[in-house]
Formats: C-alpha cells, sequence, structure tokens
C-alpha cells in the first residue's frame, strides 16, 4: 500500500518537472492574463515622468545607451530586427514598437528596464546601465525607427 | 651705432611688445588642470569641486577598459579609449552638485559609475 502511495507521488512528481520544463508559447488567453496582470498589478512606478527632454540629441542618446546590450535580444530597431531566438524564447521576444510595450507609461517602462520582467527572460538593468541611461532608452522606445532599418546586430552579422 | 626708425623697425618692436602683454595679462593663464582616473567602475577622485566661471580641464586617463564622462545638466561629454588620455574642458556656468555618468558600457557596474562635481560660488 505504502509503496503504491510513493510510486504514485514519485510518478507526480517526475511528470510536473518535465512539464514545468517545457517551454511551450503561451496560449492567447495566458499572454492576455498576463498582459493585463503586468500592466495593472505587476509593473509598478506608472506615475513616475521622463525627466529627459525629448528631443533629439536625448532620443540619439538613448539609441546609443540601447545598443549596449539591449540589442542583443531586442535588434537595433527595437523590433527583434536579426535576433534569431527571438521567437523561439517563451513568451517570445515582443516587438518593443508594439502597443502591449508602447501601452506601458514611460514610468512603468523604467521600472521594467530597472528590475526585469521575471519568469519572462528580459533581466533588470539597475546599477548596470545609470538612471539616466535607463531614461534616455525609455526615450529611445517612444521613437523607435521603422523595423528592419538599422540592420541586424554586429554579433549576429559575422 | 646710430639707431634707424624705419617703419618695418617700428612694426616689429610694436608686434613684440603687443606679444610680450599677451603673454603676461592676467586673464591669460592656462586652466587648472585635474586628474582623474577612470577604471571599472570608478572615477579617482570621485568628487570634484569647482568655482563657478573657473575654466578647468579634465584629464581623463583610463587604466583598463574604454570609459567616457557625460555631465548632461553641463552639456559636457567626453570619451577615452582603452588605457587612453583625454582632456574635457569645462567651465561651469552655474553653482549646484552635478552628477556625471560614465557613457561608455563598461560591464556589470556600470551604472554605478559617476563623478561629481560640486561647483561653488
Amino acid at each position: 500500500m505504502l509503496r503504491t502511495f510513493y510510486f504514485i507521488v514519485g510518478a507526480l512528481l517526475i511528470a510536473i518537472l518535465l512539464v514545468g520544463c517545457k517551454a511551450a508559447p503561451p496560449g492567447k488567453g495566458e499572454t492576455a492574463v498576463m498582459s493585463w496582470a503586468k500592466h495593472k498589478v505587476f509593473v509598478g512606478n506608472k506615475a513616475q515622468k521622463n525627466p529627459l527632454k525629448d528631443d533629439a540629441a536625448g532620443v540619439a542618446g538613448g539609441k546609443e545607451a540601447f545598443t549596449h546590450y539591449c540589442v542583443a535580444c531586442h535588434g537595433l530597431d527595437g523590433q527583434n530586427t536579426g535576433v534569431p531566438f527571438a521567437d523561439r524564447m517563451s513568451p517570445p521576444v515582443p516587438s518593443l514598437a508594439g502597443k502591449d510595450i508602447q501601452s506601458y507609461t514611460d514610468g512603468q517602462l523604467k521600472w521594467i528596464i530597472d528590475y526585469g520582467i521575471w519568469p519572462s527572460g528580459m533581466p533588470g538593468s539597475k546599477k548596470t546601465l545609470s538612471d539616466d541611461e535607463i531614461w534616455s532608452i525609455v526615450l529611445y522606445l517612444r521613437h523607435l525607427p521603422p523595423a528592419g532599418s538599422l540592420g541586424e546586430p554586429e554579433m549576429y552579422t559575422h | 651705432m646710430k639707431l634707424k626708425l624705419s617703419p618695418p623697425s617700428i612694426f616689429a618692436a610694436i608686434l613684440v611688445a603687443a606679444l610680450l602683454l599677451i603673454q603676461n595679462s592676467p586673464g591669460q593663464h592656462s586652466p587648472r588642470r585635474i586628474a582623474v582616473i577612470a577604471k571599472r567602475f570608478q572615477f579617482e577622485p570621485a568628487a570634484i569641486t569647482l568655482k563657478k566661471g573657473e575654466p578647468v580641464v579634465l584629464v581623463l586617463t583610463s587604466v583598463d577598459v574604454p570609459h567616457g564622462i557625460r555631465f548632461r545638466e553641463l552639456g559636457v561629454e567626453g570619451k577615452v579609449g582603452k588605457g587612453g588620455t583625454t582632456e574635457i574642458a569645462i567651465t561651469p556656468d552655474r553653482t549646484g552638485t552635478f552628477v556625471g555618468h560614465c557613457s561608455v558600457f563598461c560591464g556589470s557596474g556600470h551604472g554605478e559609475m559617476t563623478l561629481t562635481l560640486h561647483v561653488v560660488e
């Protein structure tokens, strides 16, 4: 009797581990629920305004900061151009020009870059990038160029 | 020997006098030079006190990877290559505390690499 119980518990644990390791793309329902939860609950700092001036120099600075290492996952254009694994992650790397990202407030975008989004692949960059750089990246995100217009990141072209 | 005052010699004398005057003029001192070392992930010194309106030159030397410094509020920026030196001229036009950040990505602590300028009257 006890042996059967241990067998069932063991089988369940193995099944849970196997399911947990599976990185299937999230369904539409799961995506919608998570998107709502992130926008409304999990991602803070909704009210903070970007202290940087929204001008050409500010955007250029943000573009430069973005190329430090954001490009590895998001491409030069923030729309995954040339990123070979963007569609194979779970969830896939989103286009930063898309409505789901652009509907965050500036403060929320800063929060996401600061702390990352768990359990997606987005890491937090607080202390790795300065506040000044992160705000400039937020500025760049609001002025992304057309998809593909900047080519592919150098790291993927040779 | 009799000194002859020809127009070319008068012109030369005026020129020499003008050059001497310019060299000795009190307003023409060369700006103060301040050595700053940049290394992962700090500037040494980490803080400098300047006088408003005083021209200075930051002599920025990297002892490891490429670095940079940007004081956005003062419109000042400079970059230095690996192991190199660059000079950055600053004449602060207002008092206050200004925090400059490394402007060339240099690794995991890059975001905390700052140089503070205290500008006083």
